[in-house]
């Protein structure tokens, strides 16, 4: 048992290993492609590496903050479409406290988290009561008014209303233009740290049971589960997630917009995971990666058809790979392994398979 | 004689609009015996377990178990009161296996449930009672199959075991050989009558195989248009003309 215990562990977490090891290797592989000496990467010197650690932080953001949204919806079932609250709040409060009230990091990240955890329970009032489509369209409300109230010449002041807060002194030793290699690993730090919670929380009797959720909650219920208390944990851990994403994205930004509290930012989130493989936690981290690298590569070689043709790539990904990148290749690897199907494990899902019952 | 009862509907009533589905039905099914429903369809069987089981909230009337009154609990207390339900449509977890389908069920009565820093593998008391019963009702083959994918009368097994994961007093069962090949259902029976036997389960049955019914049952209720028609033993039941003509009416025959 002992004996057969590590290398199935290792075959489970070789893939983020990997990855993970190329991730701290990055900034210097880049520098030394193109002639940097690691010393210059580590002062912080123009040059390719610096621009691909911004292009990387701006990924890790993308990935927490899909990976949040992985937990309500891919995980849990729970169709939010107010997700971009989640993140804007983040955002929005650590420019604001930092800007307008001179808040150092640390005390500002407290305020940061005691509001993830107001704004899950506000999402989670509603939650005996609605289901499914009903929920996106009550929390598509309360995100609404959120963007408004961004967007409201009243509060201006401090959010910049639609130009978007602008003018934040950026933490020092966390300062995106002088201290970027440091930001760049903090980012994949708090990356790698919440993926590994989530993993766990997945992997727990509680995540066990949003999964049973997600697959018939009506059934959960007649086990003897008070669902709503898991769709809670979800929610918390999911706002706790996204708003630190906002505010990694507060930090790093130099205007916070006043896009990420819209609609279309919650479809950011949905489409990074429809990408990467819905409910596999893991495809949020390679949606978010293609997302973003998809944006830039086509931006800068399409110019203006460039939309078009990402939105194009997204068609064909969602018809060609209804299971995501990873879904799908999970998929594909257990047809090899048959037989070998992990204990308990969910096969991969997408989101209308409920729906076939 | 009252202790003697388990779990008892008292003049409960369920109005759907215009329909009264369940019509002042009172029922008392005594500790450790197989109590049967039948009844031609829409009846009101399923509403009437609906009802008991918490599914549905009564428009008039009250459910007891061990004379306490759980009428107004939501449903998923059901279980933890120790009545264990299983539906007559195919109610699982359809893209989870075999063996994650009944470990849930197992996990739910234990105190782990918000234990979310540790792996549910860690667990190992629910894994070993979910192999328990996955061998008691024969899907040992299939543990890693996705629910989805079984066969149909697998995924009545698996209904079936779904339920008998947290050990409860009270089982019900909805037509639980609903859409078997009929090959497989005597085993499926058997297993029923062993459950009850060895567990001293409680066991309530809605089933419209009457052979099995017949064999089964210590006391048989006849539903017909939301009211009790008839109860009895078995060999009064077969012996009452009102049952015998509701079911001449209706789509059943009653043959011995
Ligand atoms: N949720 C509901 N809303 C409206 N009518 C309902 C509902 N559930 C059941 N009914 C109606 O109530 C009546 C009783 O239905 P029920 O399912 O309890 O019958 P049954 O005895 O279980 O029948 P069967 O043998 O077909 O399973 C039927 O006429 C049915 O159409
Ligand atoms: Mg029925």
């Amino acid at each position: 048992m002992t004996a057969n215990l590590s290398p199935s562990l290792w075959r489970r977490w070789r893939g983020l290993l990997i990855t993970l090891a190329a991730a701290l290797l990055l900034p210097f592989v880049v520098g030394l492609l193109e002639g940097q000496p690691p010393t210059a990467v580590l002062a912080n010197s123009a040059g390719v590496s610096k621009f691909v650690q911004g292009l990387a932080i701006e990924v890790f953001i993308f990935a927490l903050y899909a990976l949040s949204y992985d937990l309500i919806f891919g995980i849990t079932g729970l169709l939010s479409f107010g997700h971009a609250m989640f993140f804007a709040v983040g955002a929005y409060l650590t420019g604001a406290l930092i800007k307008s009230f001179g808040l150092p990091l640390w005390q500002t990240l407290i305020w940061v988290t005691f509001a993830s955890v107001l704004q899950a329970l506000l999402f989670s009032v509603v939650l005996p009561r609605v289901k499914g489509i009903t929920f996106a369209l009550v929390t598509l409300g309360m995100a609404s008014v959120f963007h408004l109230m961004i967007m409201s010449r009243e509060l201006g002041e401090f959010t910049g209303a639609d130009v978007g807060l602008q003018g934040m002194i950026k933490p020092d030793f966390l300062n995106p233009a002088t201290e970027r290699l440091r930001l760049y690993y903090v980012a994949l730090a708090l990356l790698v740290t919440m993926y590994y919670l989530f993993k766990r929380f997945v992997d727990s009797p509680t995540g066990r049971v949003c999964v049973a959720i997600r697959e018939n909650e009506g059934r959960a219920l007649m086990l003897g589960y008070n669902t709503f208390r898991f769709k809670l944990a979800a929610l918390l851990l999911s706002s706790f997630a996204a708003a630190l994403a906002g505010a990694l994205y507060a930090i790093y930004q130099p205007i916070i917009s006043p896009h990420i509290a819209s609609l279309g930012f919650t479809v950011t989130a949905l489409l990074i995971i429809l990408i990467g493989g819905v409910g596999t936690l893991q495809g949020a981290l390679v949606g978010a990666l293609v997302y973003r690298l998809l944006d830039f590569g086509l931006r800068r070689y399409m110019g203006e058809s460039a939309s078009f043709v990402n939105g194009l790539i997204y068609v064909l990904i969602v018809i060609f790979l209804p299971y995501g990148i990873v879904g799908t290749w999970r998929m594909k690897s257990l047809q090899l392994r048959q037989g070998w199907a992990k204990i308990g494990d969910a096969i991969p899902w997408k989101p209308n398979d409920g729906a076939a019952r | 004689m009252s202790s003697d009862v388990i779990f008892e509907a008292v003049n409960l009533r369920k109005q759907f609009g215009a329909l009264a589905a369940v019509d002042g039905v009172s029922i008392q099914v005594r500790r450790g015996s197989l109590h049967a429903i039948i009844g031609p369809n829409g009846a009101g069987k399923t509403t009437l377990f609906n009802l008991m089981s918490g599914n549905l909230k009564p428009t008039s009337g009250r459910v007891l178990f061990n004379g306490r009154d759980i009428t107004r609990e939501p449903v998923h207390r059901t279980i933890h009161f120790g009545i264990g339900r299983s539906f007559q449509i195919t109610n699982i977890f359809p893209s989870l296996t075999v063996f994650e389908n009944i470990r849930l069920a197992a996990q739910a009565l234990g105190r782990d449930n918000f234990k979310f820093w540790r792996s549910a593998t860690h667990f190992t008391r629910y894994e070993a009672r979910t192999w328990e019963v996955i061998e008691q009702v024969g899907l040992t083959a299939r543990a890693h199959t996705a629910a989805r994918t079984l066969p149909h009368g697998d995924q009545r097994k698996l209904e079936l075991g779904v339920i008998l994961a947290p050990d409860p007093e009270v089982l019900m069962l909805d037509e639980p050989t609903a859409g078997m090949a009929s090959e497989q259902v005597p085993e499926l029976i058997a297993l029923i009558q062993q459950i009850q036997k060895t567990g001293d389960k409680t066991i309530m049955l809605v089933e419209h195989n009457m052979n099995v019914v017949m064999n089964v049952s210590d006391t048989i209720t006849v539903m017909h248009m939301g009211k009790v028609l008839a109860e009895g033993a078995p060999a009064a039941i077969a012996a009452n003309p009102a049952v015998q003509t509701a079911y001449l009416g209706g789509l059943y025959t009653l043959s011995f």
